[in-house]
Parts: structure tokens; C-alpha cells; sequence
């Protein structure tokens, strides 16, 4: 910043006391006398343009003079664009951010629903086991009271029959006509997995409310295995819910945490139903017939002969009794694996179908989350082009200004 | 209670009688025609009168802001133009010499004239700000972004180089 010198400084004041009409110093009359010149020099506008003038304000400058298109900026036409472009991508971050957290509430993720079903009709019941396939049989049959009596020739069978995939379980031919396999009233068995991911905190929560809902279904739990800690955690259960509440429950348990699995998986069991049936059925029959032959035994030998077969088909009534609700078991209830995982990234389980003040100010806190990750995303995009277009701004003005001041230059 | 750094009114029509043939009389020395120079003062005063809202009376008085807008309109018009200074429409001296005129003023007057041809266009600016506008120099420095000291420093050396091209002429 020029410092003004004293010499300087008195030649402006002489000016101004020159305009102003003010006595100036004999020395700067010169000077005072030039000032009064160019004063006098002043062009002066013509009264037409004078009159033209005022009614243009007069007329508030509505219509004013279209502007040349040399004038015209050339980026104007180009600044609808970009802007229409921003606040679309801004838009579709948005929705993003806001859809996104709440997928895993509803059951989203990897599911794989609707497992295979294999209609093995006519297991192997007639070859010493029946193929009735599926892993859950063997589990039943421990969880159940009734099938924990005893294994059966069918068990074996059935972890024969663990090694082929429910699809391919070839069909026995000849097994079960229409008329005594009961097509009328299928019998099948169901099965489910479900993995769910929860927040490490979230883990005992979870597993209590899987073992709440179990129950509230109907169900029971068959074993569960939980271990937390600080860093994570993990849990495993196997269930059993009725067959007629497994969609209810499978539903309920997928609110639980975030689905990353679940799969069904249906069997039909008609012919190891009928089977299991008929063994009883004709092992009663014997029984009627034995009971018979022992009212008619006339001999000591003959009773005693009676009576040891007796004992042998009472021993397989048992047997195909514990057979039949075992089977029907089967059907009746569901097993259900259900895998825990902790995951840090997932949002907290919904709680339950009634609204808590608890509940509202989790909500109110997720929704301030939300609202604080979608203005982080739009600050995000929204800060770079924003500078960037300062940036653009203040070097277009610097430019103009340039370019204004090179004008006067090339004067 | 308005700050005293908001935006007060502007009394617009007021600002326009005030500044009307000050604006002109500077455009049109800026410019150096006279036809090009109330294009200039009636697009600078569209612009005023669109742009009053943005006023801010902390920023400057009503006409250094006036003056700022007819400069950049100007100097649009010069950029438009690409043309350096050649005349025209030279001003023309539309004051009929009074017979009592001494002879020697009147040679001064036209070699003032021939003078202010003759500088450079930032000096004329800095004349035509100051003599014809009739600012003062806080207005002047608010008019081209520069200091007050600073812009008296510059009026100093434009009357200097003035006052030898007139010397000369």
C-alpha cells in the first residue's frame, strides 16, 4: 500500500479546495486552475437521452433492451443441466441411504426360500428301512419322547439316505397304491434352516427371543448352543415347532436379526406313515389271532407256545406303535436349525409387535442415525462440487475481471 | 434494528437524480463516444435496478456501488467493442466559446482536451472518476478495489502525467 508523501498530499487537498470552490495555495493555483478545467470538461448528456432515461425508470425497467448476444454467457444454457443432474444423483443417494439399513428388518439377504420338495413316495419301509429321507427324521426321533423308546430299522435307513439330496431321492416303485398309500391325506414332513446375523451386543437378546418365540409357537427347543463375547458371538439352536406354525415362525424368527440364509425343505412321508400303520395293524392282528389260538390251546406245550409268540408280538406292537407316532411326529412338527451369527454392521432387531416408549426412542435414535448417514452421503457429494463450483465461480469472476481490466487496457 | 453492515433501502430513484449525467459524463470519458456511452448508462442503471436488493450500504456508499456496476458495465462495452481508443465519436465540445473567453483559456481548455486524448485509459479513469463523476477518493478506491491511500497515490500520478501532457500539448 503506497504511503502518500506530504508533497502529495497537499497537491490532493489543493484539488480538492480547487473543486470545492476553497482558496488554494499561489504555488498550486495551476494546479487548482486544471481541476476547474477538466471539471469543466465534463460531458454532459443530452436532454433526449435524458428524457429517454427517465422513463425507463419511470417505466421500472421492464422492458429493458434484450441483451446482445455477444453478451450472452455461454455457460447459461448449461447450468440447467448439471443442476438437474445434481439433485438427481443427491435423490438417488437418499433413497439409497434411507432403503438401504432397513433391508435386513424384513428378511432380505441371501434367502433361499422353498426348499427342495421330493415326493419319495413309498420309502424302503418293505426293504427294512424306509428312505424317508431327511436329516431332521434322526433329530425328531432323539427330541421326541415317543422316538426316543427306540430306533428303528428306519433310522438306519434314514442316515443311509442323508447322503443323497432330498431331489434325487429316486422313488420306490410299487410302494403304496392310491388307494392304501392315503393320496387323499398326504402326510409330509418339513424342515427349515435359517441363518440370522445380529449386533455383537445383541446376541443373548437374540437367542432368548428365539427361544421365546419357539415357544410361543409351540415349539420347543431340541439344543442350543450360545457363547458371547466382547468381540462377537455365536449361537446354534435346533427346534421344533408344529408344522402348522413353521411359516408363522419362520416369519417371526427372520424379524429377529438380519436374514443371511433360509432355506425350507418338504418330504413327503406318506408311505412310511402307511407303513408304520400296517406293521401295527398287523401285528395287532396277530396278536387277535394268537389270543385266539391261546383259548383254544389244550395242552401245556401248546399254551407256552402260545404265550412266547404272544410276548414277541406285544414286544412289536410296542414297537410299531412307537413307530407310528414317531412318524406322525414327523409331520407334526418341524425341525428348525437356526444359526446365530454376530455381525457389527447389522441395525438392532425389531422388538416386538408393541410399541414401547423404549422402542420409540430406539426408533427416534435410528432415525437420527439415518438422517445423519444420508446428510454425511450428501455432505460427501455435495462438498466437493460444491468447492468446485466456488472454485469455478471465483476463478470465472477472477477471469471476468481480467478480461474487464485488459479491456482498459487495450484502450 | 438493522445492523449497520445489512442491507438498508436504497433509494433508487433518488440514487438516479443524484447520478444520472454523473454516471454518463464518466462512461462516456471512459468510453470516449458519446452514442456508445447512454447505451452504457442506461444498461449500467438496468442493472442497478435489477441488482438494488444486493446492495449493502456496509460495503460502500449508494454511488460507489452505482459506479462499480457502470464501470463493469463499461469495460464490457470496451470488451465487446475490441477495439482500442479510436474516436468515434469524440466528445464534443458542445460549450460555445464566449467572445470574452480569453485566448488563453481557451488554448488551456483544448489542451486539457488534447491531454486527456492522450493518457492512459486508467488514468482518464481516475480523471473522469474524480472530475467529471465527482467522487471522492474513499469512492474512488470502493470503484476499482483499492485503497483509499492507494487510489490518491494514483489520482496524484495521473494529474501528474496530465498536467505534463498538457504542458507538452
Amino acid at each position: 500500500m503506497p504511503d502518500t508523501t506530504p508533497d502529495v498530499e497537499r497537491e490532493l487537498a489543493a484539488l480538492e479546495d480547487a473543486l470545492a470552490g476553497r482558496r488554494v495555495a499561489p504555488e498550486l493555483t495551476e494546479l487548482g486552475e486544471l481541476a476547474l478545467l477538466l471539471r469543466e470538461e465534463r460531458p454532459e448528456p443530452s436532454p433526449a437521452f435524458g428524457v429517454r432515461l427517465d422513463a425507463k425508470l419511470a417505466a421500472g425497467f421492464r422492458d429493458p433492451e434484450p441483451r446482445r448476444a455477444s453478451e450472452r454467457r455461454w455457460w447459461t444454457p448449461l447450468l440447467g443441466a448439471p443442476a438437474l443432474g445434481m439433485a438427481a444423483t443427491v435423490l438417488v443417494i437418499t433413497v439409497i441411504a434411507v432403503a438401504g439399513p432397513f433391508d435386513g428388518a424384513d428378511g432380505g439377504g441371501s434367502t433361499t426360500d422353498g426348499g427342495a420338495m421330493s415326493a419319495t413316495e413309498g420309502g424302503a419301509e418293505s426293504t427294512g428301512g424306509g428312505a424317508t429321507g431327511a436329516t431332521p427324521g434322526a433329530a425328531l426321533d432323539e427330541a421326541l419322547p415317543e422316538a426316543a423308546r427306540s430306533s428303528g430299522a428306519e433310522d438306519a435307513a434314514t442316515s443311509s439316505a442323508e447322503s443323497l439330496p432330498p431331489s434325487v431321492v429316486p422313488p420306490t416303485a410299487g410302494e403304496g397304491s392310491p388307494g392304501s398309500d392315503g393320496r387323499e391325506r398326504r402326510s409330509v414332513e418339513r424342515s427349515a434352516s435359517l441363518t440370522l446375523a445380529a449386533r455383537p451386543r445383541d446376541i443373548d437378546a437374540v437367542s432368548a427371543r428365539i427361544q421365546d418365540e419357539t415357544r410361543r409357537q409351540g415349539g420347543f427347543v431340541v439344543s442350543s448352543t450360545v457363547s458371547s463375547s466382547s468381540g462377537g458371538g455365536d449361537g446354534t439352536f435346533e427346534l421344533r415347532i408344529p408344522a402348522r406354525n413353521l411359516d408363522a415362525a419362520m416369519a417371526a424368527l427372520s424379524r429377529l436379526g438380519k436374514v443371511r440364509e433360509r432355506s425350507q425343505r418338504s418330504q413327503d412321508i406318506t408311505a412310511a406313515v402307511v407303513s408304520a400303520r400296517s406293521r401295527l395293524k398287523d401285528a395287532r392282528t396277530e396278536r387277535q389271532s394268537l389270543l385266539r389260538q391261546l383259548g383254544e390251546a389244550t395242552t401245556v406245550t401248546a399254551t407256552q407256545a402260545v404265550r412266547a409268540r404272544l410276548r414277541i408280538v406285544s414286544e412289536e406292537i410296542e414297537q410299531a406303535r412307537a413307530g407310528v407316532r414317531r412318524i406322525g411326529n414327523r409331520a407334526a412338527f418341524s425341525s428348525v436349525m437356526v444359526m446365530l451369527i454376530a455381525d457389527g454392521s447389522v441395525a438392532p432387531p425389531v422388538q416386538d409387535d408393541n410399541w414401547t416408549p423404549g422402542d420409540a426412542a430406539q426408533d427416534a435414535l435410528r432415525v437420527l442415525e439415518v438422517a445423519a448417514g444420508v446428510a454425511l452421503i450428501v455432505l460427501a457429494v455435495a462438498l466437493p462440487v460444491a468447492l468446485l463450483a466456488a472454485a469455478a465461480a471465483v476463478a470465472a469472476r477472477w477471469s471476468r475481471r481480467r478480461r474487464r481490466e485488459h479491456a482498459l487496457d487495450a484502450v | 434494528m438493522p445492523s449497520r453492515t445489512s442491507s438498508r433501502t436504497l433509494d433508487f430513484e433518488a440514487l438516479y437524480r443524484s447520478a444520472r449525467d454523473d454516471v454518463y459524463a464518466y462512461v462516456a470519458t471512459l468510453l470516449r463516444d458519446r452514442a456508445a456511452a447512454e447505451d452504457v448508462t442506461a444498461a449500467a442503471f438496468e442493472r442497478a435496478y435489477s441488482k438494488q436488493r444486493t446492495y449493502k450500504a456496509g460495503r460502500g456508499s449508494e454511488r460507489a456501488w452505482l459506479f462499480g456496476i457502470a464501470r463493469n458495465a463499461a469495460l464490457d462495452e470496451l470488451r465487446r467493442r475490441k477495439r482500442s481508443a479510436a474516436l468515434t465519436a469524440e466528445p464534443a465540445d458542445t460549450r460555445a466559446t464566449a467572445p470574452e473567453d480569453a485566448v488563453e483559456t481557451a488554448l488551456r481548455r483544448a489542451a486539457v482536451r488534447v491531454a486527456l486524448a492522450q493518457i492512459d485509459p486508467r488514468e482518464r479513469e481516475l480523471v473522469a472518476l474524480k472530475f467529471h463523476a465527482g467522487l471522492d477518493n474513499a469512492e474512488i478506491a470502493a470503484v476499482l478495489g483499492v485503497s483509499v491511500s492507494n487510489a490518491g497515490t494514483q489520482l496524484h500520478r495521473a494529474m501528474t502525467k496530465l498536467r505534463e501532457a498538457v504542458d507538452n500539448a
